[in-house]
């Protein structure tokens, strides 16, 4: 035995370990691509399969591609997605959005910490089970705090019932069901008998996936006459899982909150079975379910919803459906059922063809002008007394895990037909089947299209509002033979999360509402880039895609004209500043997402050079209705400068979360207190966070702004893309101001000064201000940093980076002065507060076995006392103590 | 096809396609640059060279270097607005940026000494060169080399891990190599003025060495037989033998300056007449200056003579330095009053606005952990040192000197006198304390090739990066990471120097900053950037 011996085993060791990592390199690189920008979903792929990236691949690719090291490395280390070293067996995704923020992430991470065993400074448990990972937002808002353990998603979350959802999770895992509904498609030949789902992602977080199956299997097994149909996002997270059951003849009837466990006994108790052997056996079977279970009934009717409450009334009164058309109605894959409702006709138009589409009925806008509120189909809005059924969830039971229904109140269901006829039901437009009142539209050339979107006064929804029309135009007269379009589904704000829906749930209308401008601009090619933490907004869309060109609607004749016309999807990797429109180009191209300066502006010289219009989604979304319903209708709705409606995500300190519509113009107040309802009880309304990091906070005193364009950007806000964080009395304004700060920081690409080292110093202070060691030069050196690092930043990263600091200070400077003395007002940051146990406590003891570190010691029937050495301010005491006897100061 | 625009209120045209930094540059505007390098393109990075623009009725901040120009833009550069943020840029940057400008010994040297430079050319047994620089920077060398008190040595970073350099004794054997030598330290053209310098001691013969290679001709007045002041006085034979003296007067002597010996100033010559006869007078006769104040018309307070803050006396061209001004204890401190006091005389002479030299700007990276010094010392011979002194001048012998200079740290920044960041912040006068916080700690990539890589000096300009790409480098330099952790490195966690194979010396010389030098020294060519 020599040491050659020990050399040539070695070499035999690296070669067999090439194999293994060559092989599988090698086929993907022969499925995606050997040029430079293939550079992404390669390393995506890669990613997919060793789940990290292992360097011997990296080398591979580069060594098999036009791929270099130095481009592969730059891409490897810019993205959040991309692991450079090995993980866990399961990934668990901890969301710090902002929703999940001020719902208490930091204190849910803390404890999965200690519940996995992950070490301090590392993000894997010894054993390598589980590694966590830190996610910008997952778009769960209404579900805050959230955490996902590789595919499954967990909300409302506190640190109690952590060992019950990782039990759940192991639950899950060992039975293995990686099962996303979608793959059940099945063409939905609509008839009376149907049960409707909303498969949003925020619902099946909620366990709608889970209900979806349990149904359809109950539906098979009985042999009932029901369709179990899965629908896009119904918008009222609040309520998710929401079902309605909508019968031949009847009152549609709604349920929230159903358990898989119960998907029998609804299915039983509403369908009557095709044939009379089987109705036989299914009532026989009702009488044996009836028979064990003595409270089968009771346990349905209390998830019933009651449809004529004012508080689902208050929650879709004001809204009015553009870009979320059709909402909880239809099948989100289903293009024949899109085609029903007048889909791709705005597109036709387009094309240079005569269409009929259903007239824009009652209710869109009133004689006075004024938007009239309408309520979907499937909502009858008749007056009814508020029932404790509807109730929010007070402690949020930890969805998917506890089963737990203590929170609902007993309630027979509504008496069928009760209330029929006072109903609005049809009201909505296109519900109707195509037959029916049909209202004939000439076709349009390209510059018509654009002047039509211009008189419109469509503006872009991504953040700026950028008038789209004329953007469109400046698009359109460039001399070029290639142009691109690209459909902009980067949204990265943290408490954002329309986009996602939208996509999500009409993945048809965004497709219409791209190639509509790709035709408007003579473009002949375009791309949806959709950020990664979406994969099943990426699902649908490719679906959707894939299906459209089975049909022979996409590509080389593009609706069986002569126009051609290409999509694809670009999946994002985890980068924030991609939603900025040249650092999305760059990544395109498969380099870091670095933005340039601008001019020259995408639309003369975009990606790979040729002119580009990029438009976010919700821009994109509104346009197959202007085109069917005229710009004068659309132009109507909203204020003199900001037309039709906007789609906000609202969520935090709300009763009432979820995705609303509603016409520009609304004031805060009535999205805050009437669709919302307002914050919870026993707390005060503080104040909204609009438009994300790059937006501001506007106090509950000026809760009569509009939401408008230019009112918002008058009070210090923007727009943004629509997330609306409400805030109450127990959330401290500079850490609000922290916490986007240090997103917008982790989030700067790195590349110009003020953004990079700017964002960051500002940061450093907020920090000394949070923990009570900063003096009144290091406020006033953040009030003299903050305008320069507005002015000098390159993008609008870090141009808007330093509003949530400068509106707080504008608006809550006391607190500001308060945390110079020490003090935190809203008891929030923790270096400023203490736990303490007053007089109150009885010494039950519940508070020690809680602790989880330890910081109490037991003494019954004594006070207890904390541990101040020991303490992490977790909130557990103070959450489990059923005297009130713990206080924080 | 051309563009029509307005800088500062001043018309210019450029060519199509060229940017608002040209334009400025047209007009002789020093708009500062740091990631601006022609063959490169513009970066926009460092955002130093922003100015503020209206145009289409917006005004908006961008930066120049990538701005093309098109006519109708209404550009502001020179404004204390546009100033202020080009001040917050370089802030900015000098907040994250892990580096001294100088060692400490060269920083707190009262002659302003390279003596890390100095110690690399001993240790590489250049000793001409070395000489070359001890006499191109300081006078009376040679002195100083036997009398200094050595501040230089209480910095010394090798004495916070064993002991200090001997810096004095390897001044000392640089400077005496020059008597057996026929150099003579370079001056400028000739101004044409004169200059008196009443004094020929410490501070008046430093003076006159300045105002010599200034491009001035100096006349030394002494009422002594031998020039040389206390010099000849105070100290002992063997600390500092006379001859040592007179080689240094006749060195001056070769640059041109002239003696008017055993003159005495009021007996021989007025002040007056003096500063009639020549264009200005400095006056440097040590203490006596006091009481001899009111013979010669002067004021003189409880300290010395009376003079502004320029070294004036009531006379506008009759300047006073040294002892006669305030005592001076120490020989090298007079020696810096000379300069100092020749530079105000220089600057009155060519009718400049006059500014006793400040404090220059500087990075300083503060505490410096012994982790920190261990990654100097890597490089370095780890003995302590090898030789004890011996005689007036410490080392027998060139070897032992080079054995002692290869103690060295190295701890200066290469780049030190052609780093763009230390330029402009000089200029504009950044704070680099402003937005100072915990740095990082320091780091340096110490590679075989000769290449230096100090990552917590580099601004992230991306110039490397583009020449690599440019020269199609096998292996090439990115950026790693995003955000305020970004750096530019080798990809696959490669060393540095393995992504530079071919253009190593181009990135050293394009980068703006130090973090890309040579190890074994300063590179000699002109700030690539500037215009002067």
């Amino acid at each position: 035995m020599s040491a050659w011996a020990s050399v040539l085993a070695e070499a035999d060791k690296r070669a067999a370990r090439d194999a293994e990592i060559f092989g599988p390199v090698d086929e993907i690189v022969a499925r995606i691509g050997r040029e430079a920008d293939c550079v992404i979903p390669i390393l995506q792929a890669i990613q997919e399969h060793f789940r990290w990236l292992p360097e011997p691949a990296l080398w591979r690719v580069c060594e098999t591609t036009k791929i270099t090291p130095a481009q592969i490395w730059g891409i490897a280390t810019f993205y959040d997605q991309f692991r450079h070293k090995p993980v866990g067996k399961h990934i668990v995704h901890v969301c710090h959005g902002t929703a999940c923020h001020v719902t208490g992430a930091d204190r849910v991470e803390e404890a999965l910490r200690r519940q996995l065993g992950i070490p301090a400074g590392g993000d894997t448990d010894p054993e390598g089970e589980y590694t966590i990972e830190s996610v910008a937002c997952l778009g769960c808002c209404t579900l805050a705090p959230v955490l996902k353990f590789d595919a499954t998603t967990y909300g409302h979350l506190d640190a109690q019932r952590l060992p019950a959802v990782v039990a759940d999770f192991e639950d899950v895992a060992s039975q293995n069901p990686t099962h996303s509904c979608d793959h059940d498609h099945e063409h939905n030949h609509e008839h009376g008998n149907v049960i409707k789902v909303g498969l949003g992602s925020c619902c099946v977080a909620k366990g709608s996936d889970r209900l979806f199956t349990a149904l359809k299997a109950a539906a098979k097994e009985t042999g009932l006459d029901v369709q179990v149909k899965r629908v896009g996002c119904v918008g009222m997270c609040h309520r998710t899982p929401m079902i309605e059951v909508a019968r031949e003849g009847k009152e549609s009837k709604f349920f929230d909150a159903l358990q898989p466990t119960e998907a029998r006994q609804l299915v039983l108790e509403h369908f009557r079975p095709s044939n009379p052997l089987r109705r036989a056996i299914g009532f026989g079977t009702k009488l044996l379910d009836r028979f064990l279970t003595d409270d089968a009934q009771d346990s349905i009717s209390r998830h019933v919803l009651n449809v004529r409450d004012p508080a689902v009334d208050a929650f879709l009164g004001k809204q009015i459906h553009i870009a979320t058309e059709l909402f909880g109605e239809v099948d989100p894959l289903d293009l024949d059922e899109y085609l029903a409702h007048d889909g791709f006709k705005a597109l036709r138009r387009c094309l240079g063809q005569s269409v009929f589409v259903a007239e824009a009925k009652t209710g869109i806008v009133s004689e006075n002008g004024a938007a009239v509120p309408r309520t979907p189909a499937h909502t009858p809005g008749a007056r009814g007394k508020r029932s404790p059924v509807l109730e929010k969830p007070e402690t949020g039971a930890a969805t998917k895990v506890t089963g737990e229904k203590d929170n609902v109140g007993k309630l027979s269901p509504l008496p069928e037909g009760e209330g029929k006829g006072e109903g609005k039901r049809g009201v909505i437009t296109g519900i109707a089947s195509p037959s029916t009142a049909t209202l004939p539209l000439n076709p349009l050339k390209p510059d018509e299209i654009i002047d039509m979107v211009t008189k419109a006064g469509v503006r872009g929804r991504g953040g700026a509002g950028f008038p789209t029309g004329p953007k469109w135009k400046i698009v359109a007269a460039q001399k070029n033979e290639t142009k691109y379009v690209i459909c902009n589904g980067d949204e990265g704000d943290p408490g954002a999360f329309m986009d996602r829906m939208l996509l999500e749930s009409f993945p048809y209308r965004i497709i219409e509402g791209l190639a509509i401008a790709a035709i408007a601009v003579g473009a002949h090619e375009g791309f949806f880039y959709i950020r990664r933490e979406y994969p099943l907004a990426v699902e649908r869309i490719t679906a959707a895609i894939a299906q459209l060109e089975k049909r022979g609607f996409l590509g080389e004749k593009l609706l069986g004209t002569n126009y051609s016309l290409k999509f694809s999807v670009k999946e994002g990797a985890g980068a924030f500043v991609c939603g900025e429109e040249t650092a999305l180009i760059k990544s395109i191209q498969g380099e870091r997402g670095m933005p340039r300066l601008r001019p020259p502006f995408p639309a003369e010289s975009g990606l790979w050079g040729k002119p580009t219009l990029i438009n976010n989604v919700e821009t994109l979304a509104l346009l197959p209705w202007v085109l069917r319903h005229g710009a004068e209708k659309f132009a109507a709705i909203g204020t003199a400068t900001s037309k039709g409606t906007k789609v906000f995500a609202l969520a935090g300190k709300i009763v009432r979360g979820g995705l609303i519509e509603v016409p520009m113009g609304t004031t805060i107040r009535e999205i805050v207190h009437e669709i919302g309802g307002g914050v919870g009880k026993g707390r005060r309304f503080k104040a909204v966070q609009i438009g994300g990091p790059s937006g501001g906070c506007i106090p509950a005193r000026l809760a009569e702004t509009p939401v408008d364009y230019e009112s918002l950007r008058e009070v210090g806000a923007i727009m943004g893309s629509g997330g609306l964080i409400v805030l109450d009395d127990g959330d401290c304004m500079v850490d609000i101001a922290r916490y986007f700060l240090q997103f917008t920081q982790e989030q700067s690409c790195g590349k110009c000064t003020f953004c990079r080292v700017g964002t960051r110093r500002m940061l450093d202070l907020l920090n000394l201000i949070c923990t009570g060691k900063a003096r009144r030069e290091n406020l006033e050196e953040l009030e003299r940093l903050a305008p320069s690092v507005s002015m000098g930043s390159l993008c609008g990263l870090g141009k808007t980076a330093p509003n949530p600091v400068v509106t707080t200070l504008k608006y809550f400077r006391d607190e500001y002065e308060a945390h110079l003395q020490g003090r935190c007002p809203s008891g929030k940051c923790q270096a400023l507060i203490k736990y303490s146990i007053t007089d109150h406590c009885t010494g039950c003891t519940i508070c020690a076995q809680h602790c989880p570190v330890n910081a109490i010691p037991v003494t019954p029937y004594a006070r207890h006392v904390i541990d101040q050495t020991l303490c992490t301010k977790c909130d557990t005491c103070l959450r489990v103590c059923p005297h009130q006897a713990v206080e924080v100061k | 096809m051309s563009a029509k625009i307005t800088i500062d209120g001043r018309e210019v045209e450029v060519a199509d396609g060229q940017t608002v930094l040209d334009a400025a540059r047209k007009l002789s505007i020093d708009i500062p640059t740091l990631c601006f390098l022609e063959k490169c393109g513009p970066m926009t990075s460092c955002l130093v060279c922003i100015v503020k623009m209206k145009f289409n009725g917006r005004t908006s901040v961008v930066p120049s270097c990538g701005m093309k120009a098109v006519s109708g833009m209404v550009v502001e550069s020179e404004t204390d607005e546009v100033r202020d943020m080009r001040k917050t840029a370089l802030e900015l940057l000098l907040s994250d940026h892990v580096g001294d400008c100088f060692a400490p010994c060269h920083r707190i040297c009262p002659l302003r000494l390279d003596i890390p430079e100095m110690l690399r050319m001993v240790k590489e047994s250049r000793l001409p060169d070395a000489m070359k620089l001890v006499r191109d920077t300081m006078p009376l060398a040679s002195v100083t080399g036997r009398l200094c008190n050595k501040p230089c040595e209480q910095g010394c970073r090798r004495g916070t891990w064993d002991d200090s350099m001997s810096i004095r004794d390897i001044e000392c054997i640089a400077a005496d190599t020059a008597f057996a030598s026929d150099y003579i330290p370079a001056c400028v053209a000739p101004s044409g003025k004169r200059v008196a310098i009443v004094g020929g001691g410490p501070t008046g013969l430093a003076a006159a060495w300045q105002l010599t290679r200034d491009g001035h001709t100096c006349t030394v007045i002494d009422r002594s037989a031998a020039a040389g002041g206390s010099m000849r006085k105070k100290p002992p034979e063997a600390a500092l033998p006379r001859r040592i003296v007179d080689a240094e007067v006749d060195l001056l002597i070769k640059m041109g300056v002239t003696f008017r010996l055993k003159s005495e100033l009021g007996r021989d010559a007025t002040v007056g007449a003096l500063a009639s006869e020549f264009d200005a007078v400095l006056i440097a006769i040590g203490e006596s200056a006091k009481t001899q104040a009111p013979s010669l018309g002067l004021t003189a307070l409880a300290t010395g003579l009376k003079v502004s803050p320029t070294g004036q006396t009531s006379m506008e061209n009759v300047f006073a330095a040294g002892a006669a001004v305030r005592p001076a204890a120490q020989v090298t401190r007079a020696i810096a009053e000379g300069t100092a006091a020749a530079r105000c005389v220089d600057q009155f002479l060519r009718g400049q606005p006059i500014r006793r030299s400040e404090k220059s700007f500087s990075s300083i990276m503060g505490k410096v952990e012994r982790e920190e010094v261990e990654i100097f010392i890597h490089s370095t011979a780890a003995e302590p040192p090898s030789s004890s002194p011996c005689g007036s001048c410490g080392f027998v012998n060139e070897v032992d000197a080079s054995a002692e200079a290869s103690r060295c740290l190295h701890c200066d920044c290469r780049a030190e006198g052609n780093c763009s960041l230390q330029h402009y912040s000089e200029m504009l006068g950044a704070d680099p304390g402003r937005f100072r916080q915990q740095r990082r700690r320091f780091e340096q990539h110490d590679h075989p090739g000769n290449v230096l890589y100090e990552p917590g000096k580099c601004i992230l300009c991306g110039i490397c990066v583009e020449i690599a790409k440019q020269s199609a480098e096998p292996l090439g330099l990115t950026f790693i990471g995003r955000g305020f952790d970004v750096r530019v490195g080798a990809p696959m966690n490669r060393e540095f120097d393995a992504g530079l194979q071919k253009v190593a010396a181009e990135c050293v010389e394009g980068c703006p900053t130090g973090a890309i030098s040579f190890r074994s020294g300063k590179t000699v060519s002109p700030l690539p950037n500037h215009q002067h």
